[in-house]
């Protein structure tokens, strides 16, 4: 946010340190000739980026150009990789079991969408003025963030067991029977998209807080006078005036879901009935890649993966300009 | 917020960062220091059974002892993992020097060129093959050639819970038992009213249908691995056998709540009355009180004929290891008199050294449980099923024959599917 | 955090003196309840997991298996806890975690914020295209450089250690990206000045510009911290050794060990998330404002 806005207005920074000694003393006196400032300036450029770039360049981008490649052959048992052009591709898009998991992927992702309304409603309650214990709500509210992913399956795990678990017991206080959620192909996706909702709101929560923080207080004064009430407020003032953190918040969470691996991988695993309606594109990724060993195939899917989060992406920046304002 | 700090402290702060990071890659480059120093070879074993790790490293220790220019160092890796890691080490040559290897992917890594041909060591070698089980020295040899010396083998027998069978008033099941006599004994034993089940009827391959099938006089594959017997009357009854149980006679729990709960589980907490299970699982129960107590074995009932299936671990040595020499003293150790006592002592296993099978007959264990019961099963078990690509086609049939436990499909779908997967698998095969 | 945006509005001075931040009027107190209610329900919702978890952890597993559930144990069985110990090497996977996490964020906070600083404030030939590079990398899911990633370490025979843990994390697009956004906040005015001073653009970056960024060092770190701690899908494939796991690792691979002996496991879960959730607790508010400030706009 603008943090630093009141960091430089309202506090003078520390002057720099002394002049360097030697030749630039002289040219400091005037405007520097913007031919020499800009040779310095390219070597301090370089050398600054120059870790990051070099750890990029070796650890993700040659890696990404590799696994394109590989994407094009077929993987013997223990190494070997035989061209096989277009075969794995081909062998994607035509895979029922990929389609499924696509499907899943997306149910999934927007399940954890959910997350984003209920966020911003309780942004919303928790910025009312003067309420009491925000920082104890918020504290409990982000819990699940900073826990560990596989604790938070296990422990859902265990509260969805179909004869002893929390959520058959809390149903059946209302008369529902519950079943195995996590063990039935027709649950199973919409049971870790609860979870994830659970796990991310939190965060979600403290980003629209923020974004509240810096509406301008007159707005709601002049709804006020006008006679708005607060829920008019709402979505009059607040909502509107949000959109650019609602967009970040919801680009994040889209490019994240659509990841997902670590919940299906904990919480259903290979052996479930449930599995073939409940892997992610990730999932089926780890498990012909790294499990099967059939990396060319695993490169191909991953791909496709790509390009569906790519086209995604390029859909919400496109489309933000219909919604998003900025201030 | 607070104020800017000073120079000095600026400098102080992120000189502490610098000093962290790579304070932090050094201890990791330190902490991953390499193996043996000052002339000590050390070779690394992998494994995948917690409960047998403590007789490995005794083993390991005895193995020491006798040659103290050798360090054995055991690698636990969760079963879950295990192929997984074994694989892509392998693949990268950095595959422990020695490791488990067992019969249904003993052909992959043979045929890759994974494991080392040990046929040139055995022959200067105290070890013959003689010394195991006919049927796991076999399992072991690749065209001709041994690439594993056998370690223990295993069966599958009957377990079920004494007290809940006194409970209702049921005779303990006997060697004559016939199918039937199961089912009766189940449906006496279910309970819907305390939640208690007969058996429970698990899905996965080994303690169902690769036992049933055989008994119904099918096989899971031809013998000369080239065909599936999954689309063979006998073996849609071997299956059917089991999914009556759940969908029909309602006297196990459904696959989800197995999924759920495992079954071994289940029986430990006296949840089901009966399980198929094997015989590494005595350990496994006699370490829960409440098993301890009240389980015991019996060989399994007779459907249409004796059978069963017996699977065998084996010790390998890695294609790429750097120590051949030692690592081929340390499996001759393993696979020789003092080894096979020490796994009989401990009971968790039955040694395919053929001489100490006796030995775990007496073990501890054979105190609690009636361990016979497995011997017997040995006597009419089938190899495990396997091929070449055992791989490809065992993780996919599992999957389709769960459709049929969960009713999605009937047993004679499952099988047929199952048999269509396996065969496109086989014929892919060299 | 809480006058920013009304320093650029013409009104600054008054509500700024007022005290009031963007906050709605506050209502009656009935709606207070109701607001109270609401936010009371969902933090229910956020922390019975957690009590469950502890209530399991101590519980037999004959009890945790009871229908109706039982809430609390007869005895807490502290047994559950050492049979964590005696499956993984606990105290080492703690350690690795930590180091990864520790080198993992020095890395990042270091790295990133120079590199931000570059792109932010200083011209050099090509370095609109090598930012969308960067920005590239972004876009891309991590799971496209596993294969690739976990042959280089091969390669370097860094299989099975903890620098091939923490090595990929160390250098972060996303991490450059927040940085440089906190960069090109401050008012260019900084740069002149101390450019006009003679010092040069390592100097600027070090005195002048880390200095002013440390809410965005903070954040980065912070959210650095978190997701290190909780990586799962690299430690699983890269390290095969327990003794060289991190925790998130260690305790997917209790599951495989102890199926569905949910006391057991709920102790390991105890065990594992602990650390991070103290440290949390400790520190919330700082993190918490890390956190949001790095939900920039734009």
């Amino acid at each position: 946010m603008t943090e630093q806005t009141i960091a430089t207005t309202e506090r003078r920074p520390a002057r720099p340190s002394p002049r360097p000694s030697g030749s630039t003393a002289g040219r400091a006196r005037t405007r520097p000739k913007t031919g020499n400032l800009r040779k310095g300036e390219a070597f301090w450029g370089y050398l600054l980026i120059a870790p990051t770039a070099i750890g990029l360049l070796t650890l993700s981008i040659w890696p990404a150009i590799q696994t394109f490649s590989f994407s094009f052959t077929t993987w013997g048992s223990f190494g070997g990789h035989t061209f096989t052009g277009l075969d794995n591709y081909v062998a994607v898009l035509q895979d029922p079991e990929f389609g499924q998991a696509l499907i899943n992927t997306f149910l999934f992702t927007g399940m954890t969408l959910i997350s984003v309304p209920l966020a911003i409603g309780l942004a919303a309650l928790l910025n009312r003025r003067g309420l009491r214990g925000v920082g104890v709500y918020r504290t409990l509210y982000f819990l699940p963030v900073v826990t560990l992913p596989a604790a938070i399956a296990l422990v859902w795990k265990l509260l969805y067991n179909g004869d002893f678990g929390l959520v058959n017991w809390f149903l059946g206080i209302f008369g529902v029977h519950g079943v195995s959620w996590l063990a039935n192909g027709s649950t199973a996706i919409y049971a870790i998209g609860i979870v994830s909702i659970w796990s991310s709101i939190g965060y979600n929560m403290v980003l629209f807080l923020a974004g509240m923080q810096a509406i301008p207080a007159e707005y709601y004064e002049a709804a006020s006078i006008d006679g708005a009430g607060p829920l008019r407020q709402f979505f009059r003032i607040t909502v509107p005036l949000i959109t650019p953190t609602t967009f970040f918040v919801a680009v994040i969470t889209v490019i994240n879901s659509l990841q997902a691996f670590d919940l299906v991988y904990l919480m259903v695993g290979p052996t479930s009935p449930a599995i073939q309606n409940a892997e992610t594109v990730v999932y089926l990724f780890y498990q012909k890649g790294i499990i099967q060993g059939q990396g060319g195939y695993a490169a191909a899917i991953v791909f496709v993966l790509l390009l569906i989060i790519l086209v995604l992406t390029l859909f919400q920046f496109r489309f933000q300009k219909r919604w998003v304002h900025y201030g | 917020m607070k104020i800017a700090p000073s120079p000095r402290r600026r400098r102080v702060l992120f000189s502490g960062l610098a000093a962290a990071a790579s304070v932090a890659l050094l201890l990791t480059g330190c902490s991953s220091g390499g193996s043996g120093s000052g002339g000590k070879v050390t070779i690394t074993y992998g494994i995948w059974d917690n409960t047998q790790e403590p007789v490995m490293k005794q083993i390991a220790a005895e193995f020491e002892k006798a040659n103290p220019d050798i360090t054995v160092k055991v690698q636990l890796t969760p079963w879950d993992s295990y192929w997984t890691k074994l694989k892509t080490a392998a693949t990268g040559g950095s595959a422990p020097d020695t490791f488990w290897m067992n019969d249904a992917n003993f052909a992959q890594y043979a045929s890759g060129g994974a494991i080392k041909d040990l046929q040139p060591m055995l022959a200067k070698s105290s070890v013959s093959m003689s010394d195991y089980v006919p049927a796991q020295a076999k399992a072991y040899t690749y065209k001709g050639d041994v690439y594993g010396i056998p370690k223990d083998v295993d069966s599958i027998a009957l377990w079920y819970n004494k007290k809940l069978f006194q409970e209702a008033g049921v005779q303990p099941p006997t060697a004559s038992w016939t199918g039937d006599d199961l089912l009766a004994a189940a449906q006496k034993l279910t309970d819907p009213a305390t939640g208690v089940f007969g058996i429970v009827a698990q899905s996965t391959d080994q303690q169902s249908y690769y036992t049933t099938i055989p008994q119904m006089g099918g096989q899971v594959i031809s013998a000369d691995k080239k065909k599936s017997g999954y689309d063979t009357p006998e073996a849609i009854k071997a299956i059917t056998f089991w999914t009556d149980m759940i969908n029909k006679y309602h006297v196990s729990p459904t696959l989800q709540a197995q999924t759920d709960t495992a079954a071994d589980n289940m029986f430990e907490a006296g949840k089901v009355a009966m399980i198929y299970e094997g015989s590494w699982a005595a350990a496994e129960f006699a370490a829960v009180p409440y098993t301890k107590q009240n389980a015991d074995v019996a060989p399994l009932p007779t459907l249409v004929k004796p059978g069963g299936v017996s699977n065998g671990l084996g010790n390998v040595m890695s294609a790429r290891t750097p120590h051949p020499d030692q690592a081929w003293k340390w499996l001759e150790f393993l696979g020789g008199e003092k080894a096979a006592a020490l796994q009989a002592q401990s009971g968790i296993v039955i040694p395919a050294y053929q001489s100490a099978q006796d030995a775990w007959l007496k073990s501890p264990l054979s105190k609690t449980y009636n361990l016979q019961a497995f011997i017997d099963d040995l006597k009419v078990a089938t190899a495990y099923p396997s091929s070449e690509a055992t791989a490809v086609w065992q993780d996919a049939v599992q999957t389709e024959m769960n459709k049929a436990w969960t009713g999605d499909e009937t047993p004679a779908e499952a099988a047929h599917n199952s048999a269509t997967i396996m065969n496109k698998a086989l014929a892919a095969e060299k | 955090m809480a006058d920013t945006a009304s320093l650029r509005s013409p009104r600054a001075g008054r509500a700024a003196r007022s005290g009031r931040t963007g906050r709605p009027a506050q209502t009656s107190r009935s709606g207070s309840v109701v607001v109270h209610t609401i936010l009371i329900v969902g933090a229910v919702v956020m922390v019975v997991p957690f009590f469950w978890e502890l209530m399991t952890s101590l519980k037999t597993f004959a009890e945790s298996t009871a229908v109706p559930p039982k809430v609390f144990p007869a005895q807490a069985q502290w047994v559950n806890f050492s049979s964590v110990f005696a499956a993984l090497p606990f105290g080492t996977q703690f350690v690795n975690t930590v180091i990864m996490t520790v080198a993992r964020t020095a890395g990042q906070v270091l790295f990133c914020s120079a590199a931000g600083f570059a792109f932010a404030r200083l011209r050099f030939p090509g370095r609109e295209v090598i930012f969308v590079l960067f920005l590239s990398v972004l876009m891309i899911p991590s799971q496209l450089f596993l294969l690739s990633q976990y042959e280089i370490m091969q390669g370097l025979g860094l299989l099975n250690t903890i620098t091939a843990l923490a090595l990929p994390g160390v250098f972060s697009a996303f991490g450059t990206f927040l940085m440089r956004q906190f960069f090109l906040q401050l008012p260019a005015e900084l740069d002149e000045a101390a450019r006009l001073d003679g010092a040069n653009p390592f100097q600027i970056y070090w005195r002048v510009m880390l200095p002013l960024a440390r809410n965005g060092m903070l954040a980065l770190g912070i959210l650095t911290a978190i997701w290190s701690w909780n990586d799962l899908l690299w430690p699983l494939v890269v390290n095969n050794d327990p003794e060289k796991m991190p925790l998130s690792a260690g305790l997917a691979t209790l599951q495989g060990q102890f199926l569905t002996n949910y006391p057991v496991l709920m102790a390991g879960s105890i065990l594992a998330s602990v650390p991070m959730i103290a440290l949390f607790v400790i520190f919330q508010r700082n993190m918490v404002e890390g956190i949001a400030s790095s939900g920039i706009k734009g």
